[in-house]
């Protein structure tokens, strides 16, 4: 494994992206640049174009203009499934998972689907070694709508690092509605993928707890347009966020 | 008609063996559905032409002897007319946005089997047609039963189980199973469902060309003969559930033995009434078919 950010270039790069939808413009020339190896929170008040920016980024939707750059490779409105091919993937908000299928199974789906060569045994290696990270080891052959919440949500999590070639992952609302447990299981997950295997992160939440543990840079959004970027702490002090977060009358 | 243990076996025995055959029609169309989202009304036109390249091929090119090898190569014709067909007429729907696609599907199938059917008529005129077949009768204990009839059931089990292999053991299996549940995730998992989509049409209409194969020496090759076997396979759905493969299944055998018993021991003429019958009875009693689990939208 190289180690993390050894060789500090640019994982991933968004220029002015902008994206109406009728006469509401919810992206409004939205740049953002992930540096390899960092782990960036991409903060804002509900509506502000977070989610549409991920979909944005990850294919799902297409932009009315702007660009995206993934390394050196131009990814901008590709299909979902070349995007995650090239190594970007996101997780949902609602934890998408295939009940009827096993842990181990829905594991499998991203490996092979991605092109992987090593062949199966390697995958089945990998898939019980996230699941051991994940705690889900006993679960790893009991269907996946016998799972919890939190546990499909650290399943949806581990589908994305089983591509092996994963270089920027975008984690919308990880946190969202799952116990402390199974969030310091998740944090621990992120952070070790982070560090042994030197993968970018964007993870959009509202627990700023978490983010401040995590995310030595965040990236502010309100209305549609980057409002602020830098440490929580410095952002946080910022009079158009404090405004946007808590409305203008009560600032 | 007098009741005797023996008949009543061999009413099983050849309700189930033809059941299996109904249970491949209905299986290729639930098996579609469940992937592409999509009800293939020509699916009886796969079956005609399945039944016509096991014509040609024994008639022209292999003889009787080699009956199977035709069945390979039908069911493998019928395969590669669904995978060249698919991108071309039912891919339109996904690949760009669309406002009514089940009524597009609807149309679209329908022209397909309006389109082959005639293209039957043109190359072959309305002509039956049938293999030959020297398979001799093969006696179950003391019932006899005909040599064709008991090798279309053998193959249309063996097809069944590997059908079963390759969605359990394989990875486009496993593909396959993930899109059948949730197409947007699978697509975000890096799968590519509209290729999967044309795997899974060729699939399930090369199963409706083997059946045509396999039934091609019992029940003739002519251009409308695949009209039967459509309204089969769709009321062993209704009586399954749609995109259900034990409903698809176990609707076939049920169907086989209903018609056989009641063949046998009400009345013959009225063989294709028990199956409607049934059809009748599932829908009062469950009306999303035995399998069936939610209601289709829209």
């Amino acid at each position: 494994m190289t180690a993390a950010g050894s060789k500090r270039g640019t994982a991933l790069i968004a220029l002015g992206l902008t994206k109406h939808y009728g006469g509401l413009v919810a992206n409004n020339d939205v740049g953002m640049r992930l540096t390899s190896g960092e782990v960036r929170g991409l903060i804002g008040p509900n509506g502000a174009g977070k989610t549409t920016f991920v979909n944005l980024v990850t294919g799902v939707e297409v932009p009315d203009a702007g660009s995206v750059r993934l390394g050196d490779r131009e990814i901008t409105g590709q299909e979902p499934h070349l995007i995650a091919e090239a190594g970007l993937v996101r997780s949902f908000q609602m934890a998408r998972v295939f009940g009827n299928l096993t842990a181990t199974e829905n594991l499998m789906i991203p490996y092979f689907a991605s092109g992987a060569r090593e062949g199966a045994a390697v995958g089945v290696a990998r898939a019980r070694e996230l699941l051991r990270l994940s705690a889900l080891e006993p679960l790893a052959d009991a269907p996946a709508n016998s799972l919890s919440g939190g546990q499909r949500m650290l399943l949806q999590t581990c589908a994305g690092f089983m591509i092996p070639h994963l270089r920027v992952y975008v984690l919308d609302e990880p946190f969202a509605g799952i116990n402390s447990v199974v969030k310091d299981t998740l944090i621990d997950l992120i952070m070790h993928e982070n560090s042994s295997r030197g993968i970018t992160f964007l993870i959009v939440s509202h627990e700023m707890e978490i983010i401040r543990r995590m995310c030595p840079l965040v990236t502010v959004m309100i209305a549609g347009r980057v409002a602020a970027e830098g440490t929580l702490d410095e952002v946080a002090a910022r009079e158009d966020v404090i405004t946007a977060y808590l409305g203008r009358t009560a600032a | 008609m007098m009741y005797t243990t023996e008949l009543l076996i061999q009413t099983v025995i050849s309700g189930l063996m033809v059941g299996v055959l109904y249970a491949l029609m209905a299986l290729g169309i639930t098996f579609i559905y469940s992937i592409v989202k999509t009800i293939n009304w020509a699916m009886g036109e796969f079956y005609m032409i399945g039944s016509y390249i096991q014509f040609v091929a024994v008639h022209f090119l292999l003889g009787p002897n080699y009956w199977w090898l035709a069945v390979i190569i039908s069911t493998a014709g019928t395969f590669l007319a669904g995978y060249i067909i698919e991108p071309i007429l039912i891919k339109p729907m996904y690949a760009r946005p669309m406002q009514r696609r089940d009524d597009y599907a609807t149309v679209v199938t329908i022209a397909l089997l309006l389109l082959l059917r005639s293209l039957a008529v043109a190359i072959g005129g309305p002509n039956q047609y049938r293999p030959e077949t020297n398979l001799p009768i093969i006696w179950l204990g003391p019932l006899p039963q005909e040599g064709a009839r008991v090798a279309a059931s053998f193959c249309a089990v063996v097809a069944l189980g590997l059908f079963w292999l390759v969605i359990k053991k394989t990875w486009v299996g496993l593909a396959l199973r993930a899109t059948a549940q949730n197409r947007v995730a699978a697509q975000t998992s890096g799968v590519d469902v509209l290729r999967l989509d044309a795997t899974a049409f060729a699939i399930g209409v090369a199963m409706a060309g083997l059946a045509g194969a396999l039934l091609a020496p019992l029940f003739m090759v002519f251009p409308t003969n695949g009209a039967v076997a459509t309204v089969k396979g769709f009321e062993i759905i209704v009586i399954g559930g749609l995109g259900s493969i034990p409903g698809a299944l176990i609707g076939g055998l049920l169907l086989g033995l209903v018609e056989s018993l009641g063949t046998s021991f009400i009345s013959s003429p009225y063989q294709n009434a028990y199956g409607f019958l049934l059809v009748i009875l599932v829908l009062i009693v469950k009306p999303n078919g035995l399998f069936g689990e939610k209601v289709r939208e829209a």
